[in-house]
């Protein structure tokens, strides 16, 4: 259905949605620059993040609250996931790295769901939010057009962290040359929790962002890690720039080929990064010779 | 004894002796010919039920989307073998010839996470019919698991009656001899559910459809618009989502872009619920009525009474029916008594196809299952849970009424369940299809 | 591998799975769970040697076990084939042929790239499986009616049945899977694969199409992947649609981890602990829905503390008890290397050129090297002759390196043209320049360090003896014409043939170098390039080292990078310097030591300290 108003809608929630995206690759990238990870519990990190945020809404009532505390958790658990075990892995092999997070993954998916079992649970959006707006000829739920607005302030903020601190420069030094972080002389091992935490954060406050949107299940996450990965792989491992430009080219992708035929919006998302890799293997953004 | 089984090869001039083999279980290592199975022990029988104790194997999800749905279906089950074993009132009300058990046996069950795949479910079904020598299958909460245990069904020949299961495929092309289903199905949905659309919201209107993309949401797409276009319903946009999309919005934008006036919802289970939340967000609840053509157990629960209220669906049973069946009432009341909460359809149509089996087999006099089968096909009709039901011969399929109902506002529900009022019974007959009009060849019985 | 029982693994294997169906039953184990046990058995083989041997790490093996596994069905179950033999060949070609399409995308990228592009890419499998193939795959309902096989020789007549009677036809099928496998991983290809995963770059650098292997990897597991498959739809007489999900590819990485990689049997018993404790947890203990929790926790816990699974863990475990855990120590007089005397072993440099080419045997114009505005190297020309020994010098960071890179093709230089012995090989591939007889042994030791000295070399001589490519799977390697001689005479000209049996890791230091030194003398180059060979030598080393130089330069032309001085000046007949990544100088020791400008920019530095 390809009408002008249509077409102008679809733009936007490719938008919103690839924002979510954005924001969710950035972390997987944040996390395996600077460590050298790939880590495939991001998805369940994203659900782990929503649930959080379930409790603790439903604990203070606070739909702003629960954004804050379930952030909050999920630094922790990324910290404390990377002391226990990923620390552990540093000078093993990639793939082992890989392993690990896999299990991981599975084993988070795996406690939620004997914590909460398999019904679905959904958050309301706050108040202030709730409702839809019309914009011009486009009516759009209000609580989306919020999301879109936190994932950009959020992806601001993580580009102040990046580009404008301390440990930002160092993030920044092990994306462009893993080797460099140790000879600045810097506590690595914290800066190496603090790095997973952060990125186990960006994955999880994306998840309670859009708890209100799709409703909580355990097995909420898996889909959402193989868009993540195509989303790196267009932008480029290792780029935080490419992880926004790769989560707003696969917004647009979802949304406008829907319009066309919505059965292929997922198979058109492959397509995509089947042609970057064969055209530009290092991802749009992406520097080559890395990974 | 074929002497010749130490090897892996037979004689065929042997095989010809057909009527002098022995039953193939016998043979060392299990070789066997299923061709050469003419002697009367085949499948499980006798093995299975020559103790005191018969088993049934049950595969339901409890892991992944569907395992709410799962639970509630193995409830049903559970409730069903207990009240068998205890000669319950309700099952001798269904199954007259029922004392304890079933031929004076105990009957227990087996179970497994079917994780809702097809192979997961044949792959536990398959090792109950080894270990346990089940002698009754059971379980599914999609037409794929149903499909496939059918098949598994006829190769083993055990019997299998499936759970949840709303393709008309189940028992259309891809029915069996061994495989029965009792709920309702996308043909009977859409044929029972459209004339009351029809009558309630006026003709001439326009339709988009939210359909999933596999074949039970094709096929009901199809039947919902061929049976709309008596009240001059057309058709203004079909949105086809994958399977298992967290994110409908896309597909919604489209639709409340479309001026469609009725949104009819075919997707099942987790995917209905969020497709339905996330159309709400949109606001396109407000503009269009939702029509839910096979509505998923726990579905009201799960979305909420605000969400439910004026939205049309066809179901196979909702509690409330209890007012006019007794034998519901029976079985709400003891349901609710022993796992907490009002049943879904899941678990009743769980519960009557064990009540019905053991009425088939108590009428066979046997569990030999050519003879049970032969029981089920006389179409002998049966009081049930909801009214006289029977099963068809020639596509194994139970004649049994559609309910057509509509969710209530909140205000005027009268219990916390009270989520819909039943607006009209179908009755089965007037809605099925004639039983070969899908392709249904039911195969041999041996 | 015994030299001795060369075919015991392949006999164990018979006799185990003969004895499984008495055995296995009163261990509580049901056949069908046997007959899916053999299946991801079968189905890992492939994996293992794509991940354990070769060390990509796969999660979009689903994609290629359904592709042949629908291939098979669809063929059955619509009468286009009545032979389901020649179904599952087709299904397993199939297959294949999807690996080399996907393959060729995925490896385009290596490491956590690869990870992630083969888990795109089960995902749209399944997708396109489900959806628009679906008149073809059944969509969500799969193909039932899959027939089991009959074998018919003479008036004999064996149809296959359910149960035990399917054990037999898959048993046999996971025998001659595991034939075939045990085969390859012993065959020259699958010393390459070991060698890709231990040391991609160095594997390349010695002369191997590293590529081109890779995708053989990828297609092997593929076909074993489409021929499982097959076997699945076969076993169940329905072809499901979840053979195509991702999860299927998770837990056969899962199960193969556990059961231990690079082992062919891990996939299999992971697969019989993955079952069994999945049956045992739901039924035994009731678990219901938590039983993947379990496997979960099993796995991670594995992964951290046993990461050789099972069949890893008991074979160190065997090791350990029968006291031959640690390896011998370097011994303190076999460090006094009785060099092999020169007149032995001489090993020349092969030459693969044209006889009457008479120039240089290397020629550089003009090689530049720009990092990011930086220049490394600024239009340096370089001409070595045959049989020159060539010195390179200079202080650090005067480009010797990035310099070295360039002429063996491992960086491609900003400007400026190559030629050796008369081509012109800028931009080509490291390999090929190997393989024309151009290669270097590094500064920084680039050995494959899972392996012996012996099959380290073996690695190298490999490349030597078969050239870029050769896709001789299923031959033995010790069947390789001339590699034993080889390898032999290249420890010996090293001086590590008391030495072949020890694993890398075990090396001392000193040895160690001469190893790198081996692997690049292996490859039989005209050209040698050595960086740095003295590098963080103990004296004694350095005396031994200086004579294998000697010694290895009849017959072939050297250039050495070096910071040891006098053995520059001891060895070289002319010297290059290099300063602030231009050519400085260049002539004979006495010319370089009488330069002006050498003395000020480098050699005064050295003598006043």
């Amino acid at each position: 259905m390809i009408t002008w108003p249509n077409f102008v809608s679809q733009v936007f929630n490719g938008l919103a949605s690839g924002a979510l995206l954005a924001l969710i690759s950035s972390g997987l990238t944040i996390i395996y620059g600077t460590l050298g990870v790939l880590n495939l519990a991001h998805g369940a990190m994203f659900m782990l993040g929503g649930y959080a945020g379930y409790v603790a809404y439903h604990a203070t009532g606070s739909f702003l609250l629960a954004v804050v505390v379930g952030a909050l958790f999920m630094v922790v658990v990324g910290a404390v996931v990377e002391r226990v075990l990923i620390r552990r892995f540093y000078d093993r092999p990639h793939e082992d790295q890989i392993l690990l997070t896999f299990g991981i993954g599975i084993v988070i998916v795996e406690l939620v769901r004997l914590g909460f079992g398999s019904l679905t649970l959904s958050v309301p959006p706050p108040a202030w939010a709730a409702g839809v707006t019309p914009m011009g000829f486009l009516i759009y739920p209000t609580y989306r057009i919020v999301v879109l607005a936190i994932a950009g302030v959020a992806l601001a903020l993580l580009y102040l962290v990046l580009y404008r601190t301390r440990l930002g420069m160092i993030v920044r030094a092990g994306i462009e040359d893993s080797g460099m972080v140790g000879m600045l002389g810097i506590n690595i091992d914290r800066v190496f929790m603090l790095v997973f935490g952060i990125g186990a954060m960006a994955a999880g406050f994306a998840g309670i962002v859009n708890a209100p949107v799709v409703s909580l299940t355990p097995d909420l996450g898996s889909s959402i890690l193989v868009q993540t990965f195509v989303v790196v792989v267009i932008g480029g491992v290792g780029s935080f720039p490419g992880a926004i430009l790769g989560g707003l080219v696969a917004g647009e992708i979802l949304s406008l080929t829907s319009m066309v035929d919505p059965a292929y919006s997922e198979v058109m998302l492959f397509v995509v990064m089947t042609l970057v890799l064969v055209l530009r293997p290092q991802g749009l953004l992406g520097v080559p010779g890395r990974a | 004894m074929d002497s010749l089984a130490i090897g892996a090869l037979r004689r065929r001039t042997v095989l010809r002796a057909g009527a002098g083999l022995a039953a193939a279980s016998a043979l060392p290592f299990g070789w066997s010919h299923p061709a050469a199975a003419a002697e009367p022990a085949m499948g499980t029988w006798p093995a299975g039920s020559s103790g005191d104790t018969v088993y049934v194997g049950i595969t339901v999800p409890r892991t992944g989307t569907y395992a709410v749905q799962g639970e509630d279906e193995l409830k049903g089950y559970m409730l069903a073998v207990e009240h068998i074993n205890a000669g319950d009132p309700l099952i001798r009300a269904m199954s007259p010839r029922t004392t304890k058990g079933v031929l004076g046996k105990k009957v227990a069950y087996v179970v497994a996470d079917s994780e809702a795949k097809p192979n997961t479910a044949v792959q536990a079904q398959s090792r109950f019919i080894s270990e346990n020598k089940v002698i009754l299958m059971t379980g599914s909460t999609s037409s794929a698991v149903a499909v496939a245990l059918n098949k598994l069904a006829q190769r083993e020949k055990v019997l299998y009656v499936a759970g949840i299961s709303g393709s008309n495929d189940t028992t259309g092309k891809d029915c069996v001899r061994y495989g029965f289903r009792q709920c309702f199905y996308g043909q009977t949905a859409a044929a029972a559910l459209s004339p009351v659309l029809i009558k309630n919201l006026g003709k001439n209107k326009k339709v988009a459809y939210l359909t999933p993309d596999y074949t039970y949401g094709h096929t009901v797409q199809k039947s919902m618009e061929e049976y709309l276009k008596a009240g001059g319903w057309t058709t203004v946009t079909d949105q086809v989502a994958p399977l298992g999309a967290a994110d409908y919005s896309s597909y919604l934008l489209n639709i409340s872009n479309s001026g469609a006036d009725v949104l009819v919802n075919i997707n099942f289970g987790h995917d209905a619920v969020l497709s339905i939340q996330q159309a709400r967000q949109f606001g396109i609840l407000g503009k269009q009525t939702l029509i839910v053509p096979y509505q998923t157990p726990f579905l009201a629960r799960d979305v909420g009474a605000d969400l439910m209220a004026g939205v049309y669906a066809a179901t196979d049973f909702w509690w409330t029916i209890q007012d006019a069946y007794p034998l519901a009432k029976m079985f709400v009341a003891s349901f609710e008594k022993k796992f907490g909460y009002k049943p879904e359809w899941g678990a009743e149509n769980a519960y009557m196809q064990f009540a019905l089996w053991a009425g088939a087999v108590e009428a066979a006099g046997t569990f030999y299952p050519p003879a049970v089968i032969k029981s089920y096909e006389e179409g002998r009709h049966t009081p049930s849970l909801v009214g006289d039901v029977w099963w068809r011969g020639a596509d194994h399929q139970l004649v049994h009424p559609v309910f057509i109902v509509r969710g209530r506002k909140a205000a005027d529900m009268k219990s916390p369940d009270d989520y819909y009022e039943v607006l009209e019974t179908v009755p089965g007959e007037g809605v099925m299809q004639a039983p070969d009009a899908f392709g249904c060849k039911l195969g041999p019985y041996t | 591998m015994s030299r001795r029982l060369p075919l015991l693994v392949e006999g164990l294997t018979a006799l185990g799975l003969v004895l499984a169906p008495f055995v296995l039953p009163t261990l509580h184990f049901a056949p069908d769970t046997v007959n899916q046990i053999l299946i991801w058995g079968l189905f890992g083989i492939g994996f293992d040697i794509l991940f354990g041997y070769t060390g990509l790490l796969s999660f979009g093996q689903s994609a290629l076990y359904g592709t042949g596994g629908f291939i098979a069905a669809y063929l059955l179950t619509n009468s286009l084939m009545t032979s389901v033999l020649a179904a599952l060949l087709v299904g397993t070609v199939g297959a294949a042929l999807a690996g080399v399409l996907v393959g060729l995308i995925a490896l385009r990228r290596t490491g956590i790239y690869f990870a992630m592009i083969t888990v795109a890419i089960a995902e749209t499998f399944f997708f396109v499986e489900n959806s628009p193939l679906s008149a073809w795959t059944g969509g969500e309902n799969g193909l039932p009616g899959v027939p089991a096989p009959d074998f018919r020789i003479g008036t004999l007549t064996w149809t296959v049945g359910t149960g035990w009677s399917m054990y037999w036809f898959l048993a046999a099928c996971y025998f001659i899977a595991i034939v075939l496998a045990l085969r390859i991983v012993r065959s020259p290809v699958g010393a390459i694969l070991t060698a890709i995963r231990d040391n991609p770059q160095r594997a390349r650098a010695v002369g191997h199409a590293v590529g081109a292997y890779k995708l053989t990897a990828f297609v092997v597991a593929a076909a074993f992947a489409g021929f499982a498959g097959g076997l699945l739809g076969v076993q169940q007489g329905f072809m499901p649609p979840d053979a195509f999900t991702f999860d299927t590819s998770g837990q056969l990485v899962m199960q193969t981890v556990i059961g231990g990689s690079a082992a062919l049997f891990g996939p299999l018993l992971g697969a019989a602990v993955w079952l069994s404790l999945r049956d045992f947890l739901q039924a035994g203990l009731g678990l219901g829905g938590a039983w993947r929790l379990v496997l979960g926790v099993v796995f991670v816990v594995l992964i951290v503390f046993l990461r050789r699974g099972l069949i890893g863990g008991a074979l160190d475990l065997v090791r350990s008890l029968s006291g031959r855990a640690q390896p011998a120590e370097a011994p303190e007089e076999a460090a006094s290397v009785a060099l092999a005397a020169p007149a032995l072993v001489s090993i020349a440099g092969r030459r693969r050129h044209d006889a009457g080419f008479s120039g240089p045997v290397l020629e550089a114009q003009g090689l530049t090297k720009i990092y990011g505005g930086l220049a490394a190297n600024r239009d340096i020309d370089f001409t070595v002759e045959e049989g020159e020994l060539r010195g390179v010098i200079g202080p650090n960071g005067a480009g010797k390196s990035t310099f070295f890179k360039m002429l063996t093709c491992e960086v491609p230089p900003t400007a400026g043209r190559i030629r050796f012995h008369g081509r012109d090989i800028t931009g080509f591939d490291v390999s090929r320049v190997c393989q024309l007889g151009l290669t270097k042994s590094y500064q920084v030791n680039q050995l494959f360090a899972r392996q012996t000295v012996w099959q380290n070399v073996v690695i190298a001589a490999l490349a030597e003896r078969r050239g870029l490519f050769r896709l001789d799977m299923l031959r033995r390697i010790d069947r390789v014409p001339g590699l034993e001689t080889q390898v032999e005479q290249t420890l010996a000209l090293v001086g590590l043939t008391a030495r072949a049996a020890v694993p890398v890791a075990s090396l001392a230091y000193g040895e160690k170098r001469r190893l790198e030194i081996a692997l690049a003398l292996a490859a039989s180059p005209t050209l040698l390039l050595l960086d740095e060979p003295l590098a963080g030598m103990s004296p004694r080393e350095r005396t031994e080292t200086v004579q294998l130089l000697k010694n290895i330069r009849r017959g072939r032309t050297l250039v050495i990078v070096e910071h040891d001085m006098d053995a520059v000046f001891e060895l070289a007949e002319r010297i290059t310097v290099l300063h602030e990544g231009r050519k400085l100088a260049e002539g004979t020791p006495a010319e370089i030591q009488g330069n002006s400008f050498v003395q000020d920019a480098y050699l005064g530095g050295v003598s006043a300290a």
